[in-house]
């Protein structure tokens, strides 16, 4: 056996041991992921989320790393979640003032928009006969991941199976809303706006952002409200319904 | 920048409290939201330290939810069966929550989709 060897596994050990891997090994894979997405001119496929996903994903399952131990070097970044939700009390605030009496009506919409993104995901994971462990996800998956998440761990469902059904909801959101938004003839910037970031949340926002600046604004009003009033809500549906 | 995630911190801390405390069906972090919202109404501006630090950690919020997402090689088995029914689950649900919130929207708003004044006049090229 070389004398070099046992000292390179040595330091493998070492850090894999260590949050170092698995904090370097998120933010290269984002990095990456971002480039990627200027470079497709920002396609709602290459979404750098989804990219950095299936980069990390593939990265520890080759490297035969558990989940567990990724997750416990990643979660100095996984904490930043919570600060971030808080923070989105700065777009709302700002999106504030341009409600201009509109603020029964949006809380109108919000609500049969929930409803609608709840029921029908449910109904059609039912039908098609989609494990119940699976379909437990869905209830949280139109609101902004990191309240998602918070509220998916009080229902008692999986908090990384809601994650990646909101994900994958602002990506088809994203992708896919101008058409519905079209063919049914809504012109009006601040009502696409808003039902994008109802429907999509962050990524969907960024969307409308990339648009019209009021469509993005109305986008994160309507991303923000969704998490604050899914919190409210959808633990009680979840009681009365599940 | 250290007193903008100093105040953020604070919010969320007393987020946490509240639902510890009080609310525990919601999430602390939403309580933080809430409560750095209405002192955000109070004060009218936002702080710039608060506004600095904010703006950055929301640019790249996308990165924070990665640490959870990738728990999904926890469910390839099952994904492999039921993927492409939760796939169709969520396209449905998406197309027909953003056609509910837009239509429920248009039918509302009191001026109707034609009489209102923002329709395609604030196109960044028209606005003077």
């Amino acid at each position: 056996m070389r004398a070099d060897l046992p000292a390179f596994q040595d330091i493998w050990v070492y850090l894999g041991g260590s949050p170092l891997l698995a904090l370097v090994l998120t933010l290269a894979a984002y990095a990456i992921g971002l480039q990627l997405y200027e470079r497709s001119a920002r396609h709602p496929l290459a979404n750098p989320v989804l990219v950095t996903v299936l980069l990390v994903a593939s990265c520890i399952t080759v490297l035969d790393m558990p989940y567990a131990r990724y997750f416990e070097g990643a979660q100095f970044v996984h904490f930043l979640l919570g600060t971030a939700t808080v923070a989105l009390a700065i777009p709302i605030h700002k999106g504030w003032a341009s409600l201009r009496g509109r603020t029964h009506i949006l809380l109108l919409a919000l609500l049969a928009g929930g409803a609608t993104s709840v029921l029908s995901a449910l109904a059609v994971a039912r039908l098609l006969g989609v494990d119940m462990q699976l379909v437990q996800g869905l209830w949280a998956k139109s609101v902004t991941a990191p309240i998602a998440m918070g509220i998916a761990e009080r229902i008692g469902a999986s908090p990384t199976l809601t994650a990646v059904y909101a994900v994958s909801t602002g990506i088809l959101g994203a992708m896919l809303g101008r058409f519905v938004l079209d063919a049914l003839g809504l012109r009006v910037w601040w009502q696409r706006g808003f039902a994008l970031g109802v429907a999509a949340h962050g990524i969907g926002t960024s969307r409308a952002l990339s648009v019209h600046p009021q469509a993005g604004a109305y986008a994160s009003l309507g991303m923000g409200l969704h998490g604050v009033i899914g919190a409210l809500l959808l633990p009680w549906a979840v009681q009365m319904l599940g | 920048m250290i007193e903008g995630l100093l105040i953020l911190l604070g919010f969320q801390a007393a987020g946490e409290l509240l639902s510890w405390l009080v609310l525990p069906i919601i999430p602390g972090p939403v309580l933080g939201l809430v409560l750095l919202l209405v002192f955000l109404r109070l004060r009218k501006t936002v702080p710039t330290a608060v506004d600095t630090m904010g703006s950055g950690i929301l640019q790249h919020l996308g990165l924070l939810f990665v640490p959870a997402s990738v728990g999904v090689v926890l469910f390839v088995p099952q994904l492999r069966t039921h993927g492409l029914a939760l796939l169709l689950a969520l396209v449905v649900s998406v197309l027909a929550t953003v056609a509910v919130t837009g239509l429920v929207l248009r039918w509302l708003s009191p001026a109707g989709p034609n009489g209102e004044p923002e329709a395609h006049a604030q196109e960044p090229g028209d606005a003077r």
